[in-house]
């Protein structure tokens, strides 16, 4: 701020005031997603040239999905699903149970919180395993649904 | 046992003494997933007489099975699943973002601990593109469960 404080002959105050000023003004844009126009609506009673207007809403337009990428990582989020890898194991034996043949598949979970990754060990049968992937595959299933396909198309 | 009418003539020292040997000697039988031949013979050479061979064996026989389960289910291991729950939502705003239009799951895995029984389910939230990435990631650890029991 003081380098440009030479640089323009204005206050450092009134710079950072500025940068403030544009910052929330874009910020607030991008959050609600607003219209060209609203925008150009919206600037219009601050009073500016015609010139600045444009700028400001080059700059809007320019930087809208890059404001709205990095706000969305500030809404309450859960441990998010980052990858899967798996194994297959049989158990042969164990202290208690010699020969034994047990079929299980071990997973390690990786999720993504908060920008730390976790891994987590995991392991399930095969009928589990079946189990887990019919549920999850009727899951996929909803989006395609006419009452979700509706919803969307209404929310728009 | 110590409360059976039929056992009570009996000192309870050699009540408990004669449990813990039964005991010992039908987990042995069952870890080593032993047969009745073998049982017969090892209680021959403790000088059992045949008919409490035979019973023991006939018992032994019926409760086999139960016993290798039980056996089977001691031990550690990882958290195992027993069960997924997930949740579709489509996202309309948040107090930092609005318009958003997002369709995103959410994911419950039910997990069980071999030792204390309960533990905090996994949850994680994830797009439709990541819960087609998980899903085919179990299809193919479900082949190959296939294709190794065809082996």
């Amino acid at each position: 701020c003081s380098f440009f404080e030479g640089k323009l002959n204005v206050s450092v105050d009134t710079i950072q005031h500025g940068v403030e000023g544009l910052s929330y003004l874009l910020t607030e844009s991008s959050k609600l997603m607003i219209s060209e126009i609203d925008f150009q609506d919206s600037i219009h009673v601050l009073g500016f040239s015609d010139e600045l207007n444009q700028l400001l809403l080059q700059l809007y337009l320019d930087n809208r999905k890059e404001i709205r990428s990095i706000l969305s990582e500030l809404a309450p989020r859960l441990p998010s699903y980052h990858s899967l890898e798996w194994r297959l194991d049989v158990q042969l034996a164990s202290r208690s149970l010699r020969q034994q043949i047990k079929p299980a598949v071990t997973i390690k979970l990786h999720l993504n919180q908060n920008e730390d990754q976790t891994a987590q060990v995991l392991q399930t049968d095969p009928s589990t395993l079946l189990h887990l992937i019919q549920q999850l595959e009727q899951a996929l299933g909803e989006m395609k649904t006419n009452h979700c396909r509706r919803i969307v198309r209404n929310m728009k | 046992i110590l409360d059976d009418p039929d056992l009570k003539d009996i000192d309870p020292t050699i009540l408990k003494h004669c449990h813990a040997a039964a005991a010992m000697c039908i987990l042995e039988a069952g870890k080593q997933k032993a047969d009745i031949a073998a049982i017969s013979t090892c209680l021959e050479d403790c000088k059992l007489d045949k008919e409490r061979i035979e019973q023991f064996c006939t018992e032994y026989q019926k409760n086999k099975d139960a016993l290798e389960i039980l056996l089977g289910s001691i031990g550690r291991s990882p958290l195992h699943i027993t069960d997924v729950s997930w949740r579709l939502e489509y996202q309309i705003k948040s107090n930092q973002l609005h318009k958003t239009y997002q369709p995103s799951y959410l994911v419950t895995l039910n997990v069980e601990n071999s030792d204390s029984g309960s533990h905090p389910d996994v949850s994680f939230s994830c797009t439709m593109e990541q819960l087609q990435d998980l899903v085919g990631k179990l299809k193919d650890a479900a082949k190959s469960l296939e294709r190794a029991t065809q082996m």
